[in-house]
C-alpha cells in the first residue's frame, strides 16, 4: 500500500467502526469523516491538490471500500470542478452536490426536473441544466420538493426548478457530456471498492461459517462461487483500470476516456449483479439484514450502477460504436481514433 | 507512450507490429485463399501458412536471436497471437511448439536442444503435439501411468496419450511420463519429459474422430518405444514442476478469450449501422465483456512478462474466458437471427456458428476444466 492508499483505509476503517453507534437506516452524512477528509485535503483532492484521476481514484475506492457516508465525488469532481469552468463561487469547505436535468427554455426560464440528486442538504447545490444548445450552471437556491433514498440509504432529492436563463452561466453542452462521464467514471470506481468489500465479507463469513461440521468454504459448490465472484471483480477492475490511464493520460474530456468509461460502465455493470447476487447466498439471510454489514456495499453497488446512465443505455452506446465502426475488432483492440 | 496504450498492448512499437501481422495476413490471405475460421489454433492446420508466417518474421518471437528467433518479449507474442486468432489464421500446425515447447526449451532444454529445435520451431517448420492426457488421467494428470525406464543409451516408453491434438501431422511429441513408481505421498514426484520423435518404431496413432466427424485429436499408443538421452527434456524426476510452472501464459493467453472472435466479429458486421436499440445493446454486451476480458488478460500477461507470479489471475482467466467463448457462441446466433437468412453473407456465418456449437464443449475443457480452475481460484482466495 503507498501512503495515500494507507491514509484512506485508516481514516475508511475509522468511519466504519464508528457506524456502530448510529442509526442503521436510512444513511446519514458521516460528518466526523468528512472533517477527516477535509483535514487531510482528501475532499478536494484533484479540484485543489497536485492529484489527478489515479489519486482521485486510490480515494474513491479506498472510501467504498469502507461504505463512506459523503459525497466525495459530487464535491470534488463534480460541484467543484463544474462551478470552476461556470466560474461560480462555491463555499470553500464543506460538501456539494450537483443537481442535473435536462431542461427547457421558456420565456426565458429553464424549467426543469432534477431526480435523484445525491446528497441533498451539501452546503451547496449547483444545477447543471441542459438544453439541447446549452449547458446552464447556477447555484440552486431551492429546497428538494420531494426527498428518498437510494438502495443503501443515501440520502437523494428531486428538484424541480424555474431558474431565470439570464442567471446562469451558459457553457457548451460538451461539458454536460463531461459531467456525465466523470460521474460515471467515478461510480465505476467506487463500485470496485464495494464489492471489494463484499468480497472480502464473504470470504471471511464462509471461511468461519460452520454447517455439515465444516466451514462453509469447504465445500466446493461454495468454492465455485466464491471464485465466479472473484472472476466478475477482476473482469470490472481491469476495464476500470483502464478508465482510470485514460483520465490520467488524455483527461475526462477525450474520446479514450469517453470509450473506456463506456465498456468499464457495462462490465461493472454486470459484475455487480452476479457479484452482489452470490455475495448474498453465500451469507445466507443475515446477509439481507440492516445488522449486518453486507449491504453497505452490495446495495451502494446496486444502487450507484444506474447513477449517471444506466448498464443498457452504456451497452447501446458501445454497440452502436461497434456497429458503425469499419472493424469491429478495431473496437476491441482500442479506442477508436480520433483519441 | 501512453499508460493507456500500455495496456492495450497498443503502445508504439506493439502498434506497428500489429499493423504489420494485419498486412501479411491480409496479403497471404488473397494470394493463398484461406478462409478465416472459428477456433482455428486447434482446428485449421496448414503447414505451408506456419512456414510462410515464420518466414515473415512472426514465429518465435520470444526465441533469442542466438537461436534463429527474434528476441522479443511476450506483449509481442500476445500481439501477433491475438491478430492471428482474430484473423481466423490457419495456425495449428506451428501452435504448440512455438507457444509450448520453445518456452520449455528455453527453461530447461540443454544447449544443443535449443539449437538443434528453436531454430527449426522459428523457421514454422518444427510442428509439435503434447503428450499429457490419458484415459485415466484427465484432471487428475498425476494418475498418469505412461512410464521410461531406463535402458541402454536412452529410455523406453510405454503408455496410451490421449487428446493429443494434430498426432498425425506432427513431428514430435513432448510426453509426460512416469520414471520412478508412483509414491501416493508424493503424487508429483517422479515425472519427466520427453520429446519423442512420432515415426519412432513402436507407436501406433489413432484417431479420435469429433462429433461432427472432424479429426483433430488422436490416441498415441507407445510400446517399448526407445527415446535416446538426448531428446529428454528437462531433469528426470522433475517433469511435474516444468510442466505445471509455466501454465500462466498458457491459460491466460488470447486463445482463451478469442476462439469464437471471428465468428462474432463478422456477425457485427454483418449487421447493418442502423439496427435497433435491442441489437445495439447486444453487440455492446458481447464487445463489452470481450474488451474487459482482454483487458484482464493483457494485464495478467504484463505481470507474468515482468516476471512476477499471476497464477491464481491466469487460471481466474481461463475460467471466465472459455466460459465467455461458451456463451458468445448463443449470443451469435442471436445476432445472426437478425440476418436474412438466405442471404450469402449470412449462409457463411452459419457455417461458422455450427463448428463453434460443435467446438464450444472443449472450449472449458482443454487445457485444464474449468472446474478445476475454480479450485486454483478458490485456493488463490485462501478457503482451500
Amino acid at each position: 500500500m503507498n501512503e495515500l492508499e494507507q491514509l484512506v483505509a485508516d481514516i475508511g476503517a475509522r468511519s466504519l467502526e464508528a457506524r456502530q453507534g448510529r442509526p442503521a437506516y436510512p444513511d446519514a452524512f458521516d460528518e466526523q469523516l468528512w472533517k477527516n477528509l477535509e483535514e487531510t485535503g482528501l475532499s478536494r483532492l484533484t479540484s485543489s491538490e497536485d492529484a489527478g484521476p489515479e489519486e482521485a481514484a486510490v480515494v474513491l475506492t479506498g472510501l467504498a471500500k469502507h461504505a463512506a457516508a459523503v459525497p466525495i465525488v459530487e464535491t470534488d469532481l463534480l460541484a467543484v470542478w463544474l462551478a470552476a469552468k461556470a466560474g461560480l463561487d462555491v463555499p470553500e469547505t464543506g460538501p456539494l452536490t450537483v443537481a442535473a436535468a435536462d431542461a427547457e427554455l421558456r420565456d426565458g426560464s429553464l424549467v426543469g426536473t432534477a431526480y435523484d440528486v445525491p446528497w441533498p442538504h451539501s452546503v451547496a447545490v449547483v444545477f447543471a441544466a441542459r438544453t439541447p444548445e446549452a449547458l446552464h450552471v447556477g447555484l440552486l437556491s431551492d429546497a428538494p420538493t420531494a426527498e428518498s433514498v437510494n438502495l443503501a440509504g443515501e440520502p437523494r432529492a428531486t428538484f424541480a426548478f424555474e431558474v431565470e436563463a439570464s442567471t446562469t452561466q451558459t457553457l457548451d453542452v460538451e461539458v454536460a457530456d463531461e459531467l456525465t462521464r466523470r460521474g460515471a467514471w467515478a461510480r465505476c470506481v467506487q463500485i470496485i471498492g464495494a464489492l471489494d468489500a463484499a468480497r472480502d465479507l464473504t470470504v471471511a463469513h464462509t471461511s468461519e461459517r460452520v454447517q455439515f461440521g465444516r466451514p462453509l468454504a469447504k465445500f466446493q459448490a461454495v468454492q465455485h462461487s466464491l471464485a465466479e465472484m472473484a472472476g466478475e471483480i477482476e473482469r470490472a477492475r481491469a476495464a476500470t483500470e483502464l478508465a482510470i490511464v485514460a483520465a490520467t493520460d488524455f483527461g475526462f474530456n477525450s474520446a479514450a476516456t469517453d470509450y473506456a468509461v463506456t465498456v468499464a460502465k457495462v462490465a461493472t455493470g454486470r459484475a455487480v449483479g452476479s457479484v452482489t447476487t452470490i455475495a448474498h447466498q453465500l451469507h445466507g439471510a443475515i446477509g439481507a439484514t440492516v445488522e449486518h454489514r453486507l449491504w453497505l456495499f452490495t446495495m451502494r453497488a446496486r444502487g450507484w450502477i444506474d447513477d449517471f446512465g444506466t448498464t443498457g443505455h452504456y451497452a447501446r452506446r458501445l454497440g452502436r460504436i461497434a456497429l458503425t465502426a469499419d472493424d469491429p475488432w478495431q473496437v476491441v483492440v482500442s479506442c477508436p481514433e480520433p483519441r | 507512450m501512453t499508460q493507456f496504450d500500455a495496456l492495450c498492448a497498443n503502445d508504439p512499437e506493439l502498434s506497428e507490429l500489429r499493423t504489420a501481422i494485419r498486412e501479411f495476413l491480409a496479403a497471404d490471405r488473397d494470394q493463398h485463399g484461406w478462409e478465416p475460421a472459428v477456433d482455428s489454433w486447434l482446428a485449421t492446420w496448414d503447414a505451408d501458412f506456419s512456414a510462410r508466417l515464420a518466414e515473415a518474421g512472426f514465429v518465435g518471437l520470444t526465441i533469442p536471436t542466438e537461436y534463429g528467433g527474434h528476441g522479443l518479449g511476450h506483449l509481442h507474442r500476445y500481439v501477433v497471437t491475438e491478430e492471428l486468432l482474430a484473423h481466423g489464421a490457419p495456425v495449428a500446425a506451428h501452435w504448440f511448439s512455438d507457444r509450448q515447447f520453445a518456452p520449455s526449451l528455453l527453461s530447461y532444454g540443454s544447449d544443443e536442444q535449443r539449437r538443434e529445435f528453436l531454430p527449426v520451431i522459428a523457421a514454422g517448420k518444427l510442428h509439435a503435439a503434447i503428450g499429457m492426457s490419458e484415459h485415466d488421467a484427465g484432471s487428475d494428470l498425476a494418475a498418469v501411468k505412461t512410464r521410461a525406464s531406463q535402458v541402454d543409451g536412452g529410455w523406453s516408453l510405454s503408455g496410451t496419450k490421449v487428446w493429443t491434438s494434430g498426432a498425425h501431422l506432427a513431428h514430435r511429441i513432448v510426453v509426460l511420463a512416469r520414471t520412478s513408481p508412483l509414491d501416493p505421498e508424493h503424487r508429483h514426484a517422479g515425472f519427466s519429459q520427453f520429446f519423442v520423435k512420432l515415426d519412432s518404431p513402436g507407436i501406433t496413432i489413432d484417431p479420435i474422430v469429433q462429433m461432427g466427424g472432424e479429426h483433430h485429436f488422436n490416441e498415441v499408443t507407445f510400446d517399448d518405444v526407445f527415446v535416446p538421452d538426448a531428446d529428454v527434456l528437462g531433469s528426470i524426476g522433475d517433469g511435474w514442476r516444468q510442466v505445471t510452472s509455466e501454465l500462466g501464459f498458457e491459460r491466460s493467453g488470447p486463445e482463451r478469450i478469442l476462439s469464437t472472435v471471428t465468428l462474432i466479429v463478422a456477425a457485427i458486421k454483418a449487421l447493418p449501422d442502423d439496427a435497433d436499440d435491442g441489437t445495439a445493446a447486444a453487440v455492446g454486451e458481447l464487445v463489452a465483456r470481450m474488451i474487459s476480458l482482454r483487458q484482464l488478460s493483457i494485464s495478467v500477461a504484463r505481470t507474468l512478462a515482468s516476471g512476477e507470479d499471476a497464477a491464481t489471475r491466469a487460471a481466474l482467466v481461463k475460467d471466465l474466458g472459455t466460459r465467455f467463448e461458451q456463451d458468445s457462441v448463443e449470443l451469435a446466433a442471436d445476432l445472426l437471427d437478425r440476418l436474412d437468412a438466405s442471404a450469402p453473407e449470412a449462409r457463411r456465418l452459419a457455417e461458422l456458428l455450427a463448428t463453434a456449437r460443435l467446438h464450444s464443449p472443449l472450449f472449458t475443457l482443454r487445457g485444464g476444466t474449468n472446474e478445476v480452475l475454480r479450485g486454483v481460484v478458490a485456493r488463490g482466495m485462501g478457503v482451500r
